[in-house]
């Protein structure tokens, strides 16, 4: 098993040099200098590279979100992340374009959706198995709990590859399942709201209370979007994003328990996930082929001109999802007994689950979020420029890079460091081409390694 | 000898008796993967004839001498670079400025800077220019560890690869060098198949040779302890950054050998070959083949060339495919020796 406490182990230490903070120092004025110089320069010029630089930094920053809450509760880098991201905008393309662009290559494949069904399935019923065993345990035979599961399960990987063959009706085939999910939250609600209410009176009441009026709601909900052909892009962001979640959370559940059940270092981990880049990147090749393929556009290709800059309004929505995403991971992390959890399997995995934290479905949550998180920020980069079978990597690698200028581990850092490198590098190619771009937050990186191996806002 | 004498001086002894012998074999990974792959070149060269097998050689020597040359990094020395591609590409571009035909180049509209030289003059430039960068690189990168050497390192190939792309005036980007010069000793071009496999695998003898020179010398010695125990080597007094430093160097230089002989061989070079993906399948190559053995690095070299002829007659699968078919049974493999054996197939040692 790892040792967890080891482990900001890569990281070195501040050089032993004398001069270093100085020179750290020099070179922070010199960048700051450069950038007060060309926004004396050309205000509006400078306007527009800050609005793409953090239109880029959105990326980044769901990115690094991700990739942070992974790594600071198994602490080892997992590559899976690229591959997550690519696949979210692969869903995308896969769900979304029609034949009117003349790009669908007949790519709509039996062996894909079979393949995804099955993955669901499997996640579907490892989930209800861990989750509600404990809680059915005495009330009915563990046979039947584990039938129940494994029947969920396959009904749900059946409906999932069937909603997969069927990408122009979205809207009509998720609508049965978007209504029952927003029924049983609103029971749910609806019964805690009542018990808190009218404390000590038997439960029945309630249940039968919030039932009707919840199922009502969730039926009103399906219809509304059973009629709403509008909705197909949401879907399709919905369900590519919940696949790339299910296999990264298909690949922990498979491979990874067992694998850190025996590492001895994370340099296995980390080479294993490198398979697992390769192979799957390398299976994208052979579905989508290799050529770069743009989404069809999503909305706001509209830009609006304010103060000489050009604005276009899907950046600005990029950069409100990256904020979003901020705001709901704080909530779950800071506010919920959740990230109570995640927090203390971070600090010391051993411990956390002498006193009573399951750590596997912890684990397991954490990991399909940071792919979900990936996989939104692929989808991201897919709408603004292209889908590349390739991106996984490079979009990976540059998450990575704005944890490190963050402050690995740190979640404040990975917002802040997201948007920074976003900056940085466009900033940085204002004077050369903008091919150099990814050079640049690459020696931003290795500065940053050098002077600074903290991050800006270092994990406490 | 680099090949690992005292596995076939055991087999030897265990040969005298062939009860023994079945019994060794049992459970023994080692020796099944050497005799799978072996076997397997031999069927090939059986099978397709000496004429494609030239080729296939030549292949293998390159990518042979890459192997050998990251496994004194990785597994001798335990520091997992990802970025010797870059090395690789430094070498290639030098060998394709340096002896690239004068004559053609003029004819192209963007003019490079061109030299004509020969290739044997041009060979010790392109080891010098990789070694030179290692140093630079070297001495940022040395303080680095583990997960954060790996990413580091992911970043060296990357800028590497965005160089050779944009520095358009000394390497011409996208569109590539032609007509780079094939080795020529006095009249003696070669020009045919034949005569270059002999050249790569002489050089593949030379860096093999090379490598074990340095992994069995007090060297050698020193950067085993270094991958074992960093601080502890440190307490007897060797400077552990100037011995890591060294071997970076030594490798990188290999490295720049392979690419100069690469684009001698292949006569035109393009960014595309020295993209991120080559580096990582060539880290797979020596994780599959094996940690810390030079035999290892052949071996996952053959296995990775024979891969991919060997899917070329496989019925069903489609030629452009090939490539990628090849990286997912990779990538599966990388997963499986990760699960059950990570120090690869002949590995000395565990990742």
């Amino acid at each position: 098993m790892l040792d967890n406490r080891d482990n900001a182990r890569g990281l070195p230490q501040l050089l032993h040099m004398p001069g270093t903070r100085l020179m750290a120092a020099a070179l922070t004025a010199l960048a700051l200098g450069y950038i007060a110089w060309k926004i004396g320069q050309s205000p509006p010029q400078a306007l527009q590279f800050a609005f793409n630089g953090l239109a880029v930094g959105a990326v980044y920053a769901l990115l690094a979100m991700g990739f942070t809450l992974v790594y600071s509760t198994v602490w080892f880098f997992d590559l899976y992340y690229g591959v997550a991201a690519a696949l979210g905008a692969y869903g995308v393309f896969y769900l979304r374009t029609d034949p009117s662009l003349g790009s669908r290559l007949d790519i709509n494949n039996a062996y894909v959706n079979v393949i995804f069904g099955a993955v669901v399935a499997g996640v579907i019923a490892w989930t209800l198995h861990t989750v509600l065993e404990p809680r059915l345990r005495g009330r009915a035979s563990p046979s039947v709990i584990r039938t129940g599961g494994v029947v969920a399960g396959v009904a749900v990987g059946v409906y999932t590859a069937v909603v997969l063959s069927y990408p122009e009706y979205l809207h009509v085939t998720l609508s049965p399942a978007i209504g029952l999910a927003t029924g049983i939250i609103a029971a749910m609600a609806a019964y805690r709201a009542g018990r808190t209410v009218f404390q000590g009176l038997r439960p029945m009441p309630f249940v039968m209370a919030a039932a009707l009026p919840a199922g009502a709601l969730g039926a009103w909900c399906g219809y509304l979007l059973s009629n709403a052909p509008g909705a197909g892009l949401y879907l399709s962001w919905g369900v590519s994003c919940l696949l790339a979640g299910c296999v990264g959370l298909a690949l922990y559940r498979g491979l990874y328990v067992y694998m850190r059940e025996r590492a001895r270092s994370p340099l296995i981990m980390l080479v294993a996930s490198l398979g697992i880049l390769l192979a799957i990147a390398a299976l994208i090749v052979i579905v989508f082929q290799s050529a770069p393929r743009p989404l069809p556009d999503a909305f706001g290709s509209t830009t609006w001109n304010i103060a000489g800059a050009r604005i276009k309004g899907f950046n600005v929505f990029a950069i409100g999802v990256a904020l979003a995403g901020f705001a709901s991971m704080w909530f779950l992390l800071k506010m919920t007994s959740f990230g109570r959890a995640v927090r203390a399997i971070g600090d010391d995995e051993e411990v956390s689950k002498v006193v009573g934290i399951n750590t596997t479905v912890i684990i397991a949550a954490v990991f399909f979020i940071g792919a979900l998180y990936a996989a939104m920020a692929g989808i991201l980069t897919g709408h603004d420029t292209a889908v590349q079978p390739r991106m996984g990597l490079l979009l990976l690698l540059k998450g990575w890079i704005a944890s490190v200028v963050g402050g690995i581990g740190n979640l404040y850092g990975a917002i802040v460091g997201g948007f920074v490198l976003g900056l940085v590098e466009q900033f940085g190619i204002w004077d050369i081409a903008g091919e150099w771009k990814d050079a640049i937050s690459f020696v931003l990186l290795i500065l940053f390694l050098s002077f600074w191996p903290q991050g800006l806002l270092p994990r406490k | 000898m680099p090949v690992n004498l005292e596995g076939v001086r055991e087999f030897a002894r265990l040969a005298q008796n062939p009860q023994e012998l079945v019994r060794h074999a049992r459970g023994n990974i080692e020796l099944w993967a050497n005799l799978f792959v072996i076997g397997w070149a031999i069927a090939f060269l059986l099978w397709q004839g000496f004429g494609f097998a030239v080729i296939v050689g030549t292949v293998f020597a390159i990518w042979a001498i890459l192997a050998v040359s990251l496994n004194l990094v990785v597994g001798f020395t335990g520091l997992l670079s990802v970025g010797h591609i870059g090395f690789f590409g430094l070498g290639a571009y030098t060998m394709a400025i340096l002896t690239s035909n004068p004559a053609y180049e003029q004819l192209r509209t963007e003019a490079i800077p061109t030299f004509g030289w020969s290739f044997f003059a041009a060979l010790p430039v392109c080891i010098g220019l990789a070694g030179l960068a290692a140093l630079l690189v070297g001495v940022v990168f040395n303080r680095f560890r583990d997960d954060i050497f790996v990413l580091v390192s992911f970043g060296f190939a990357i800028i590497a690869f965005n160089v050779f792309l944009n520095l358009r005036s000394v390497t011409r980007g996208a569109f590539g060098i032609h007509e780079i010069a094939r080795p020529q000793i006095g009249n003696w071009v070669f020009d045919g198949e034949v005569e270059f496999l002999l050249l790569g695998l002489a050089f593949l003898a030379l860096v093999m040779l090379v490598s074990w020179f340095i992994t069995t010398s007090s060297f050698g010695r020193v950067l085993t302890a270094i991958r074992e125990d960093e601080q502890a080597i440190e307490v007897f007094g060797y400077r552990a950054t100037h011995y890591k430093l060294a071997v970076w160097v030594i490798s990188a230089m290999m490295t720049g050998l392979a690419g100069g002989l690469f684009a001698s061989w292949t006569t035109f070079i393009d960014p595309n070959s020295f993209i991120l993906l080559e580096s990582v399948l060539l880290v797979s190559i020596v994780i599959l083949g094996g940690l810390a053995t030079i035999w290892g690095s052949l071996l996952g070299a053959m296995a990775f060339v024979l891969l991919e002829e060997g899917m070329r007659f496989i019925p069903f699968l489609p030629t452009e495919y090939i490539g990628q078919a090849r990286q997912v049974i990779l990538g599966i493999l990388l997963v499986l020796l990760m699960l059950f054996r990570p120090q690869g197939l002949v590995g000395r040692y565990r990742l």
